[in-house]
């Protein structure tokens, strides 16, 4: 591979690479606001400039101050260039910390922030704000004017998602170019020049798409917040961990950002992976994090008769285990589901098969909703193949179950997570079963759903954020998911309850660790299949 | 490396003893009579009656916390949280809101819905002050926090906080603010601005 030299150091390129990207690859981070690893180079920001002292130096012709005859002298400069729109060649000897450039980097600094209301108390981008790092390593100077500096509008709101605030924009275009590049939606534009100079919508628009969101994340300053974000948490009381997206079945890698005081998750963001998602990702994926805090079941339920009383989660294990073992064998029905991990379907499929010889697993998850051709997949469930990959046999539409409860082969059943494809009327004879009737329909789920209210007995566990776990993809891909809070109350993730109720009944498969359950479960996945793959009809 | 403490040598006088407390004594009687009998101009006396008569802190004194007031009573605090993550002690809890639509400061501006000092917590080191970008707290108060038998009575709010004025008895700063609309402050819309 080619090499050229940035400050000294060799940096390997591929044909087409421009310098900052290259250096990017490596993890050396040129200064840079307008330039974007996915988006394309509008070198406007001025911020990368490089010297190039190989090939023909460009030089400017200057006056400079000569100390021992106190005049100026003419003299030259080296001309810098910018490092996102400079090609990288063989051998070419760039320098980002030299004398010039270092200079560069901070007039065009104090520039950018000569109008800036430098009002970071109130901005939601500060202790993450390009503005703030780069004034601390190339700055690091009082401001100089001492003028009113020029105000422009705040707060306007540009859509559903989004408010821009003027003064704070540098004009980096980063946002248009998500827009007419990633979003494939023109909606955004520049108005105005010079100090006037600001983002606008088009007219009769509103910032609506499915990828507003995204504008805000690319925004290396505070210009434009999210409306859901705004003035919720403070950036670095924060701590990210590693999740993937539970909204489709693309399995976007996300970074959770959640503040470790309070145990709650305040937003997702994407993390950057070329397999999948590159850098991005769409507004309902990045709203998923609200299902980790809201309709949570945090207690056990159970119904009886038309009633149902809220018990502990212990009592409700107590509960399942009662119900499950008096049922003949065979005649336990399972729904897997879609919308837990891999390692929560596969203790659930083993544990049915090896305690209750259950043959009948049937497959439950959100309904298809509306994709698109950049990221969202037709199929809302993170984790369908997955959920197929541990049920050999196959599994069945969960509109069949009805059926088959109809014809008393099924007394009862047990399922996981609380979404169905179904209405409440097609899930009517699962809702008849237990209670003061005969059966029993055993619900291990972390929210309120169809299921959850069709369930007999309800038992807590843990959610996507409070559980580690593995989702595999419409493509096949095993992506894993670390904790990022902890549970309430001591509730565990549906696996380690599983074997809970497995234990009341004399059922000791050996998985008491994460760890465990990984390596007992099939290590190759089958390739997913067309059908697997495929969005339910 | 051990120090070496010089101790002053004793004289005669200090080695018998009697002569220095002699002296010692007469300096008390001396005082006893001047505070007893001389004009209240002269009287020497060091101690304050305490609690009928209280001497004042001095200027720099970190005394109970308060939140200052804008001109027109809301406080001046705009929840950046800055005095909380500063705090060694974490005492400071902030919840922040946002303006109603109708207020001139919505869409941009912040304000403490919750604002809450555990005085007990609190270790009176004045970071909070240093950190506050908005001058919105301040430990000028010139009083310390009051005693009680209840550990809830330290808690306190930020209507309490706000209801404490500053050695000058004001509830403000001497530090001006800008608010929008002000001929100070040009302006939040295009039409208001100065271009």
């Amino acid at each position: 591979m080619p090499t050229f030299k940035l400050d000294g150091q060799e940096i390997p390129f591929e044909p087409g690479d421009t310098i900052i990207r290259a250096a990017w690859r490596q993890g050396i981070e040129i200064p840079h606001y307008c330039w974007h690893p996915g988006l394309s180079v509008a070198a406007n920001c001025r911020m990368c400039l490089v010297e190039v002292r190989s090939g023909r130096v460009m030089a400017l012709p200057i006056l400079k101050w000569d100390e021992k005859k106190k005049e100026y002298l003419p003299s030259t400069k080296p001309k810098l260039q910018p490092a996102c729109q400079l090609a990288a060649q063989e051998d070419m000897e760039v320098f980002a910390a030299s004398e010039q450039a270092l200079k560069a980097q901070e007039t065009t600094q104090e520039f950018l922030l000569l109008n800036h209301p430098v009002d970071c108390p109130i901005c939601d981008q500060a202790g993450e704000c390009k503005l703030q790092d780069y004034w601390l390593t190339s700055q690091k100077k009082l401001k100089r004017k001492r003028t009113e500096p020029v105000h422009k509008p705040k707060g306007v709101v540009f859509g559903p998602t989004i408010v821009y605030d003027a003064e704070r924009c540098i004009m980096c275009t980063r946002c248009i170019r998500f827009c007419d590049e990633v979003a494939k939606d023109p909606v955004l534009d520049m108005r105005e020049r010079g100090n006037t100079n600001e983002i606008t919508v088009s007219p009769g628009r509103e910032l609506d798409n499915d990828y507003t969101l995204m504008t805000e994340h690319v925004c290396p300053v505070g210009a434009l917040t999210s409306k859901d974000f705004r003035f919720k948490a403070r950036v670095w009381f924060l701590k990210s961990s590693p999740g993937v997206c539970t909204g489709c079945a693309t399995g976007c890698n996300t970074w959770v950002d959640h503040d470790p005081r309070y145990q709650r998750v305040y937003r997702l963001r994407p993390r950057d992976n070329e397999d999948v998602n590159k850098f991005w990702m769409c507004d309902d994926g990045m709203m998923t994090y609200k299902r980790f805090h809201e309709d949570r079941v945090v207690a056990g339920r159970l119904r009886d008769g038309g009633r149902v009383s809220e018990v502990s989660r212990v009592d409700a294990i107590d509960a399942a285990a009662a119900a499950l073992g008096g049922v003949p064998k065979g005649q336990v029905a399972v729904v897997v589901s879609a919308q837990h991990s891999s390692e929560d379907n596969y203790v659930l499929a083993r544990m049915a098969r090896e305690l209750f010889g259950a043959e009948r697993f049937y497959l439950a998850g959100k309904p298809a909703w509306r994709g698109d051709d950049i990221l969202r997949n037709a199929d809302a469930n993170p984790n369908r193949a997955g959920a197929l990959a541990v049920t050999p046999g196959g599994a069945d539409a969960l509109s069949k179950l009805a059926a088959d409860l109809d014809s008393g082969e099924v007394t009862a059943v047990i399922s996981l997570g609380a979404f169905a494809d179904l209405n409440e009327s097609e899930l009517a004879p699962l809702a008849n079963l237990g209670g003061a009737g005969a059966g029993a329909h055993v619900n291990l789920t972390s929210e309120a759903g169809p299921l959850t209210s069709a369930a007999s007995i309800v038992v807590p566990v843990a959610s996507v954020a409070e559980s580690s776990g593995t989702f595999v993809n419409a493509k096949g891909l095993a992506q894993q998911f670390k904790k990022a809070v902890t549970a309430p109350g001591g509730i565990q993730p549906a696996w380690a309850t599983l074997v809970e109720i497995g234990h009341l009944l004399g059922w000791n498969p050996g998985l008491a660790l994460l760890g465990d359950v990984r390596s007992a479960m099939p290590k190759a996945l089958p390739a997913p299949s067309e059908e697997a793959a495929a969005p339910p009809a | 490396m051990a120090y070496k403490i010089h101790k002053p040598a004793r004289t005669l006088s200090d080695q018998a003893y009697f002569p220095e407390v002699a002296k010692g004594l007469a300096i008390t009687v001396r005082r006893f009579f001047k505070n007893t009998f001389s004009k209240e101009e002269n009287k020497v006396i060091a101690t304050v009656q305490y609690p009928d008569e209280v001497r004042d802190y001095p200027e720099r004194f970190r005394g109970v916390h308060r939140l200052t007031h804008r001109t027109d009573g809301s406080p001046r605090c705009v929840a950046c949280l800055c005095c909380s993550t500063a705090c060694p002690a974490q005492c400071i809890y902030i919840e922040p809101a946002e303006y109603e639509p109708d207020d001139a400061r919505y869409g941009f501006e912040r304000f403490p819905k919750v604002f809450v000092i555990d005085e007990l917590r609190c270790i009176f080191c004045g970071y909070c002050v240093e950190a506050c970008p908005c001058d919105a707290i301040r430990m000028d108060t010139g009083v310390h926090v009051p005693a009680s038998h209840e550990r809830a009575h330290f808690i306190f709010d930020k209507e309490t906080l706000m209801s404490i004025p500053g050695k000058d008895g004001s509830y403000v700063t001497q530090n001006p603010r800008h608010e929008p609309g002000d001929p100070s402050h040009p302006g939040v819309t295009r039409e208001a601005g100065h271009h």
